[in-house]
């Protein structure tokens, strides 16, 4: 059982990569605009589909459909803003929530709509091989989805700390009013987050489409990953959130190598419940008002 | 400060927060570049609404608030920075998980364009305040209730404003480093700046005005200046009591 080890903490840790970019947009958005975007799955069961219409109808490798799907949910991320956030952010906590709920229901009756509920994969050239590294066996699908969700995750981590925007953002999150006295227009720099948070989903969609099985309705189990993740790392904060990923993907591998299936769900909310007992800020977070 | 500051002027302002019911009403006051003015009155005068409705952040339901000739009544909050004006809001306001360099550079949001331009502005606000380049990279929320009060007004003062609203300054820190908000309000006046002050510190206000307008029930009071309220605090203070 030993010599499995090294292989079940590297299967982990490309996990919790990946379930730590589905985490990320869902957590920033949390954290610093105070939306429960409950609707954050379904964009990223879209980003999955986005991947699987590219594959299918022009051949498209995953790679690539991961950084184009960036823009593309970008900008559905601003329009989704626009159309209905600005609606709801300045309303009483309930209607923000239910009119997210309500955009995560349309969206997943679309996609049933548009692609049934038959359960799809994307089979690339390297989905079945693999490769070994340091004597370790690791499929290179696993390997190449968990290394693009670092560099997403590296370039949101640099974004916000280095970057004179992603500090107004940081700033925003901290204190709307005084963001605005420096002269921050939060209303177009809310729009940007809310952007980048869905653009986060989008990736993270093509990323759980290089790996698991999905359908338009795969999105529930997905949105308890993703609550999971932020519920582990707190709100708004990239290194906590990568850490708070890694957890749970290295517990999910360690878990389905020594137990039955099933029973990994158990030890998820179990670790969950504790969490929320002990810690309810999360492993290392705040409490804040949400809409 | 290279160019002459702007009057602020308040002409006639209504303005409230429900429908039917003005906190301030037509209230008039002038602010003149290279003074501090101060705005007295009780609890529920308006005082802070009106420094609100200044900053553009409570649209004014009747009235102008104009620079000079500028009308600034339609203003989002976000563009008076580059008017001119900062603000210097109640209570903390340093963003408390960023640094203390990352505070102050975020001052210059409104002039980032030019770098060069930024970067001298910060590096002459850690002159100014040599503290805050040893405690630069601290978390601001680590900070003492002065220190954060240092970076609150470095980080207003990195885009030059010439027009500056102070709310409440001294709230919540100690008499020593309260008297120093002070001291540094004046030497900013002697730079040739338009200030408008709103204070609840009477007496503090009083010994730093050049001219105090009182409120009332959000209509203006009295008005003068500093000679014609030393004397008189207590008589004052008695007033908003009502003993």
């Amino acid at each position: 059982m030993l010599q499995q080890l090294p292989v079940i903490v590297m299967d982990g840790i490309l996990l919790g990569l990946i379930y730590a970019i589905a985490g990320l947009g869902l957590s920033l958005v949390l954290g610093i605009m105070g939306i429960v975007n409950v609707a954050h799955s379904a964009f990223i069961m879209l980003g999955s589909f986005f991947a699987f219409e590219l594959f299918r109808r022009m051949g498209v490798d995953p790679i690539a459909a991961f950084f184009l799907s960036f823009p593309v949910f970008f900008a559905l991320g601003v329009l989704v803003y626009r159309l209905l956030i600005t609606r709801v952010e300045r309303a009483p906590q309930t209607q923000g929530l239910v009119a997210m709920f309500g955009l995560m229901v349309l969206i997943e009756n679309v996609g049933t709509i548009a692609w049934t509920t038959d359960t799809r994969v994307i089979t690339a050239a390297y989905t079945n091989t693999s490769v070994v590294i340091g004597g370790l066996r690791l499929v290179h699908v696993k390997l190449i989805a968990g290394l693009l969700a670092l560099l997403l995750i590296t370039a949101f981590w640099a974004f916000l700390r280095f970057t004179l925007v992603g500090r107004a953002i940081r700033a925003m999150g901290q204190n709307r009013e005084a963001a605005t006295t420096i002269g921050v227009n939060v209303a177009q720099l809310s729009a940007l987050m809310f952007g980048l948070g869905i653009a986060c989903a989008g990736a993270a969609g093509v990323a759980l489409a290089m790996i698991f099985p999905f359908s338009p309705n795969t999105q529930v189990q997905w949105l308890a990953w993703a609550f999971l993740v932020v519920i582990l790392g707190g709100l708004g904060n990239v290194a906590n959130t990568l850490v708070a990923g890694l957890v749970v993907g290295l517990i999910q591998t360690a878990c389905t190598a020594f137990m039955p299936f099933d029973y990994v769900y158990l030890v998820l909310y179990v670790l969950l419940a504790v969490v929320l007992v002990a810690r309810r800020e999360g492993l290392s977070g705040t409490v804040r008002r949400t809409i | 400060m290279a160019t002459v500051a702007p009057r602020l002027r308040v002409t006639d302002v209504s303005a409230g927060y429900l429908p039917g019911h003005p906190v301030l009403r037509g209230v008039n006051l002038t602010a003149e570049p290279g003074r501090i003015t101060v705005i007295l009155g009780p609890n529920g005068a308006g005082k802070s609404t009106l420094l609100k409705v200044i900053a553009g952040f409570l649209p004014p339901l009747a009235g102008a608030i104009k620079l000079d000739d500028a009308d600034i009544s339609a203003l989002p909050p976000h563009r008076h920075v580059q008017h001119g004006i900062g603000l210097l809001p109640q209570g903390r306001s340093a963003f408390p998980d960023l640094t203390v360099i990352e505070n102050i550079e975020l001052g210059g949001w409104s002039i980032r364009s030019d770098r060069a331009r930024l970067r001298n502005a910060v590096d002459a606000m850690l002159t100014r305040y040599p503290h805050l380049r040893e405690l630069r990279n601290r978390a601001a929320g680590s900070l003492s209730g002065g220190q954060q009060r240092a970076v609150e007004i470095a980080r207003m003062l990195v885009p030059n404003p010439s027009v500056l609203l102070v709310d409440e300054p001294s709230v919540g820190l100690s008499p020593i480093i309260s008297s120093q908000v002070y001291k540094e309000l004046v030497a900013l006046k002697a730079e040739g700046r338009t200030i408008l002050l709103v204070d609840q510190d009477v007496r503090a206000a009083i010994s730093v005005a050049d001219y105090v307008y009182v409120l009332n029930s959000g209509k203006n009071d009295i008005e003068g200046d500093r000679s014609a309220f030393e004397g008189d605090l207590g008589v004052i203070v008695r007033g908003w009591l009502g003993v």
